[in-house]
């Protein structure tokens, strides 16, 4: 199992240095100058700046400097905020960031596993049916139009109490992050429910399933013991892809219900141009996904012994 | 109506199965898979059923055992009786589980009845915790314990293994392991050797018998292999597009082959006896189509004896011999004689 995670470390190194290093090229076939826009920049500033990032050296020599640096943990400073280091940015921006994510996909991936085993249990009824009609729903309904919708509803709520039962937007405490959380993770539990439904169909009619009953085991039992395990497989599968569209949809999302999460940072550096924080937050996005992904994959390990010991 | 267990019935048998009949309920209609099948199994004694893919055999055992989806199946009559006591839509019968308890289950490919994510001594221990209430380590020891009983070396170790590391004859040592946990009163095998490779086919019978020898269980083996029931079988039940067509001693059936299927299978079996030809002998034709069957007897577009009345009226189940009978009209006291390979006693 060590040998396992720290193959998967490896790879997931290298990914983040493939991720590294399209980033830097991409931002340098950028047409446009940060250091000639309208606040013009002095003489000075512009020769300090090409000296710590070598800006008048060639690209390959940049590249390495960029490489050391990002190696050290170091980002840089923001080209178009004032006395603002893109480490700054990501630590008080990314927890809101990863939070929220984080939420949202233990809300899809608990979510998604339940409706989809209750769908299974109740295939063609009444229950499988509502649900199934949901979750058509949840997928293509798009997420700003849940997003408002629910807060829509909340203020209806509200109103109806005189008081505020759940805040409508903002930071800060679990309730703040309940109802932007379930939105986020809405289309992925969705799909996930699908997932599990078709996953948990297939494990019933199987043949050790089958074994069990002649086994006499209880139907609680064969349920815990010999279908949930095996059925819940694809669905830990695309769990790490699913955090990916999670953490990019957490961007609308996040400027819906005014949450300071790293997502509006990340578009607001793309329209000034602002080299080292696109390149950074970047960066350090791919690298939790990475991360994220591993760890799915060693849960995943722990589930199916065969991933394990191969 | 007559059935098998009427030459039986001074000495009680273990399991006795009276006219059961199963449909399923398909989109293309109504499919009746077995119809009126009756048999029965002795205490200690191998039974074996034979009969073609789709004839009927699986479906019988697995809706005994109430392992059929329902719905779409249906048992629509019939009754099986263990020790007298009625097992159909029944869990418990005399205060203990049926399935796993007093019935074990083996099935035909072992790849696929185990749970990958499960180690192979979790799921020997699991009818154990279930059905005797033994704590997890108390039931592992025992599963270690039934995994040396079959044959499988270093059981200890094998026990924390998952099926994905054992090959298909270990697995199905696993399978045994686990339906014997309990010693059950009968082992049904459906089809136990047929995803198996013929040397590991030998050791598997070979394991099952010596297992019966020191239990004392009865075995219900489903087969479709003529040379696997020459070797283990004591009583033999012939089936035939859902029916029981011809049962009886083992010797009966290869000896005195008294219905025209039987002689079929028979000579349809292939020979490595130099002195004979070796082109095979296939019976023609194909199966009756459940979904409509034949009024008649089900084989007879098939059989070189068919009468006319074969094709309207179905045969009862005439005697041959002790203990032995055949639903053919040619078994019939009017009936003319066969001057051939077929066996018609009590008649000549």
């Amino acid at each position: 199992m060590m040998w396992f995670i720290g193959k998967r470390l490896v790879q997931g190194l290298i990914t983040v240095w493939f991720i590294a290093t399209a980033t830097f090229f991409a931002m340098h076939n950028v047409p446009g100058d940060p250091l000639l826009n309208d606040r013009a920049t002095t003489a000075i500033i512009r020769a300090n700046l090409e000296a710590k990032y070598g800006l008048d050296k060639p690209v390959t020599t940049q590249y390495f400097i960029y490489l050391n640096n990002i190696a050290h943990g170091d980002f840089g400073i923001s080209f178009a905020q004032e006395n603002r280091e893109v480490n700054d940015i990501i630590r008080e921006h990314f927890p809101v960031s990863a939070i929220l994510g984080i939420l949202a996909v233990v809300i899809a991936a608990v979510g998604g596993i339940l409706w989809g085993s209750l769908t299974a249990l109740y295939r063609n009824r009444l229950p499988d049916y509502i649900i199934m009609f949901l979750v058509i729903l949840g997928i293509s309904v798009p997420s700003f139009v849940i997003a408002a919708l629910s807060q829509l509803g909340i203020v209806t709520i509200n109103s109806l109490l005189g008081r505020t039962f759940l805040p409508v937007a903002g930071w800060g405490t679990i309730s703040h992050m309940l109802v932007p959380a379930l939105v986020l993770g809405l289309t992925t539990m969705a799909y996930l429910t699908r997932l599990m439904r078709s996953s948990m169909l297939e494990i019933v009619n199987s043949d050790f399933v089958r074994t069990a009953k002649s086994k006499g085991v209880p139907p609680a039992r064969i349920f815990a013991r010999h279908q949930l395990r095996n059925a819940v497989l694809p669905v830990i599968t695309v769990l790490g892809p699913s955090i990916a569209a999670i953490t990019t949809g957490g961007f609308v999302v996040e400027i819906v219900f005014a949450i300071p999460g790293l997502g509006r940072f990340f578009v607001e550096a793309v329209q000034q141009l602002d080299y080292t924080v696109i390149m950074g937050t970047t960066v350090f996005y791919g690298a939790f996904l990475v991360f994220m992904v591993i760890l799915v994959d060693v849960i995943y390990g722990f589930i199916d012994p065969r991933v394990r010991m191969n | 109506m007559t059935t098998a267990a009427t030459g039986l019935q001074h000495t009680p048998s273990l399991l006795e199965v009276e006219d059961l009949a199963v449909e399923f309920s398909t989109y293309g209609g109504i499919v009746r898979a077995v119809r009126g099948v009756s048999f029965a199994v002795e205490r200690g004694k191998t039974m074996a059923i034979v009969g073609e893919s789709g004839c009927g055999k699986s479906v019988t055992v697995q809706a005994m055992m109430g392992l059929t989806p329902m719905p779409p199946g249906r048992i629509t009559s019939g009754s099986a009786r263990l020790n007298g006591v009625e097992v159909l839509g029944r869990n418990i019968i005399n205060g203990k589980d049926i399935r796993g308890s007093q019935i074990g289950m083996i099935f035909q490919d072992p790849m696929t009845s185990l749970n990958p994510t499960m180690t192979i001594g979790d799921q020997i221990a699991e009818p154990l915790q279930v059905h005797r209430g033994y704590s997890h380590k108390r039931a592992f020891a025992e599963a270690i314990e039934l995994l040396s009983i079959t044959k499988i070396p270093e059981a200890a170790k094998r026990a924390r293994q998952y099926p994905f590391e054992f090959s298909g004859g270990m697995l199905q040592r696993a399978m045994i392991a686990m339906a014997i946990a309990c010693k059950p009163s009968i082992l049904i095998a459906d089809e136990p050797t047929t995803a198996l490779d013929v040397t590991i086919q030998a050791q598997i019978l070979d394991l099952l018998q010596d297992l019966q020898k020191e239990t004392g269980m009865a075995i219900i083996l489903i087969t479709h292999d003529l040379g696997v029931v020459a070797r283990m079988a004591d009583d033999v039940a012939v089936m035939y597009a859902g029916k029981v067509v011809e049962q009886g001693g083992v010797d009966d059936i290869f000896y005195r082959s008294a219905h025209p299927y039987t002689l079929g299978l028979k000579l349809a079996m292939p020979t490595n006896d130099p002195s004979k030809q070796h082109k095979l002998n296939p019976i023609e034709g194909s199966p009756p189509d459940l979904f409509a069957p034949p009024i008649g007897c089900g084989y007879c577009p098939r059989c070189p004896y068919s009468m006319k009345i074969c094709d309207v009226k179905d045969p009862d189940i005439l005697p041959v011999g002790k203990k032995h009978e055949s639903r053919c009209w040619l078994q019939h006291p009017q009936a003319i004689t066969v001057p051939d390979e077929l066996y018609c006693g009590e008649k000549a």
